[in-house]
């Protein structure tokens, strides 16, 4: 696991970010995947598609229904609103809904030829991805307790690391139990290898 | 010189048999665009109906009547003929349905009442009317009063003097909050009758006596009336008024604030320094003013200005400050929302929210900073260069340009909520 890369995909989503792209690839990786994967869990980017070295069509990153549709579905939230929430997809096609057209993406056979295209945020003329920079180096790694990450997370540093005392401030650490978020490992009461510090 | 062309309008002339040469052959368009319709023709004027136009002359004939003879009657007594000539000219110059259509009447309040019959004396507009002694019939003979005479004329005037300050009588019992402004009302009405002529002065003639009493034959002027409506508040200055700046006026105006507001401002000049410039004929010596304007509570501006006049420099520069005040977004009213860095040329600049109590532990120029925006707590560095005027600029832009967990929430399309304040009853900071 070398974080040479991840460093590379730090300043490279930065460099994305400052320069008002929507789109954006990086180099596949599990660890990358499942970064990547934790930050649109906290709302840092849009979308996460695997492809080649073209970028998707847009439409597949995200599910539409056909204008056609819209007026059943409208009819049938009316009378079942909970639908809109919970199950998502499944309901809504049980609600008659048609799947989008062309759902296959096509990734190259070539593991090397692969990559991750991440769809970047903006907020009121402001990328809301503004820095990524990486806490472990590459030639020091460092690991926190989770008493060290419930002082992080209160903005105390600890163990020569800093407080999150920007808003909204987010770090993310590889645990046993896959890459979480420095307040999620808090509450599952695990600590791990500090990777990034997002914000 | 064509030749031909003169010959066959000849011909065209001489010989209809000859087919003209205006045959409508369709002409090739430059575009494809469809040619446009021509343009209605629309009168010059606008017609009017002759029913409109006798509205017109009825409303003309009633709102500005003609003389009728009765009228004529009267003005041939007052005027001599050629007057009155004079005036039906003039009457004639006029056509009542061109006041009425265009005729614009002035509603400012300081407009001349034109339409005055002149009954009345407008005390502002006319004379005062005044009466001379030849006014006075019988004899104007007068002498000195003798005590009792005097004491009885200030007792009358006294009397009529508080007669119109209390038109219903003097009550019985005044209540106490009033006896200070009736004891006023007795001085100043024993003060009148004492200074009034009919004390000092009296008179045989009942003529003399009055004349005494009318105002018309005093020297003095009236008072003017005081007039009393919006205009009149508004541009009445009063001696302790200070001399109005108008540029202080402009900038009131600009911010919709009253003038006790802007006094309550924080101004502080921090920056001043000499700047040269290099001419041709020599260095312009001028000074460089940098001030913070801030309302303490969540306003705060940076103005600069430059002037070779000391004054006008600094003035220069407290008016930008105030035009430029912006909000900033503080957490509790106290602090500031998380840390923030902001960086101006070589000047880093960076701010830390600290909790309640904390006070503002920064150096001079962040510390007059936060207290004029009415920050509370802050902790404060500059790394690097510590450029007094880039130091300023690069916490008013960290300050004004903070990223609210609000935006962020909207940003990331998560929930946030601030927990400060919810374990124990909110009693733990």
């Amino acid at each position: 696991m070398s974080l040479v890369n991840l460093a590379h995909v730090c300043s490279h989503l930065q460099n994305a970010s400052k320069a008002r792209l929507g789109l954006t690839s990086i180099p596949v990786s599990k660890l990358h995947a499942n970064l990547m994967l934790g930050l649109q869990r906290e709302g840092f980017i849009s979308s996460l598609t695997l492809g080649g070295p073209t970028p998707p069509a847009p439409y597949l990153l995200q599910t539409q229904t056909p204008l056609s549709d819209h007026e059943h579905m409208a009819q049938k939230l009316e009378t079942e609103p909970w639908l809109a929430y919970g199950g998502g997809e499944a309901s809504l096609k049980a609600s008659g809904a048609r799947p989008p057209r062309d759902t296959a993406v096509r990734v190259p056979l070539n593991p090397a030829r692969r990559r991750l295209w991440l769809g970047l945020k903006y907020w009121n003329n402001e990328p809301v991805l503004k820095h990524m920079q990486l806490i472990s180096k590459p030639t020091r790694r460092i690991w926190l307790t989770v008493e060290d990450l419930s002082k992080i997370t209160r903005t105390r540093a600890s163990s020569y690391v800093g407080g999150l005392t920007r808003p909204g401030e987010c770090m993310f650490l590889t645990t046993d139990r896959g890459i979480l978020e420095a307040r999620e490992c808090v509450e599952r009461r695990t600590g791990g290898m500090a990777l990034c510090r997002v914000w | 010189m064509s030749v031909c062309r003169p010959a066959r309008c000849l011909f065209s002339k001489a010989s209809s048999s000859i087919p003209k040469p205006s045959a409508p052959h369709p002409r090739r368009p430059f575009s494809t665009t469809p040619p446009r319709p021509v343009r209605k023709r629309r009168p010059h004027y606008p017609s009017i109906k002759a029913e409109d136009l006798a509205l017109l002359n009825q409303a003309a004939d009633s709102s500005f009547p003609k003389y009728d003879t009765s009228e004529t009657a009267l003005l041939s007594k007052k005027y001599t003929p050629s007057q009155i000539a004079a005036i039906q000219a003039a009457e004639q110059a006029l056509d009542a349905r061109d006041i009425i259509v265009q005729g614009q009447g002035r509603t400012d309040p300081w407009r001349v009442p034109y339409e005055d019959d002149m009954a009345e004396m407008d005390p502002v507009t006319d004379h005062a009317e005044k009466l001379s002694h030849t006014d006075i019939k019988g004899r104007k003979n007068v002498r000195l009063t003798n005590a009792v005479e005097r004491d009885a004329a200030i007792a009358q005037i006294g009397n009529e003097t508080l007669a119109k300050m209390y038109p219903d009588g003097i009550p019985d019992e005044i209540p106490k909050k009033d006896q200070e402004f009736f004891q006023e009302a007795m001085t100043t009405a024993l003060t009148q009758g004492a200074l009034d002529p009919r004390a000092v002065f009296t008179s045989t003639n009942p003529k003399v006596l009055e004349a005494l009493a009318d105002p018309r034959h005093d020297v003095r002027l009236p008072d003017l009336p005081r007039i009393e409506n919006k205009m009149v508040r508004q541009t009445r200055r009063l001696s302790q008024d200070e001399e109005e700046d108008p540029r202080q006026k402009r900038m009131l105006q600009y911010l919709g604030w009253e003038k006790e507001k802007l006094r309550g401002l924080r101004v502080k000049t921090l920056v001043v320094h000499g700047v040269v410039n290099q001419t041709r004929m020599g260095k312009i010596r001028s000074l460089y003013y940098l001030t913070i304007a801030g309302n303490g509570d969540g306003l705060l501006g940076v103005g600069e200005g430059k002037s070779v006049e000391p004054d006008e420099g600094r003035k220069q520069s407290v008016m930008s400050a105030i035009r430029n005040m912006r909000p900033i977004p503080r957490y509790e009213n106290r602090t500031i929302f998380g840390d923030l860095e902001k960086k101006v040329g070589a000047t880093k600049v960076q701010l830390y929210s600290r909790p309640p109590g904390f006070g503002l532990r920064t150096q001079h120029l962040i510390f007059e900073m936060a207290r004029a925006a009415g920050l509370q707590d802050l902790s404060a560095r500059t790394p690097k260069s510590r450029n007094k005027m880039n130091v300023i600029k690069a916490t008013w832009e960290a300050l004004c340009n903070q990223r609210l967990p609000d935006e962020i929430a909207r940003g990331r399309g998560k929930k946030l909520v601030d927990v400060r304040k919810v374990y124990y009853g909110g009693s733990v900071h």
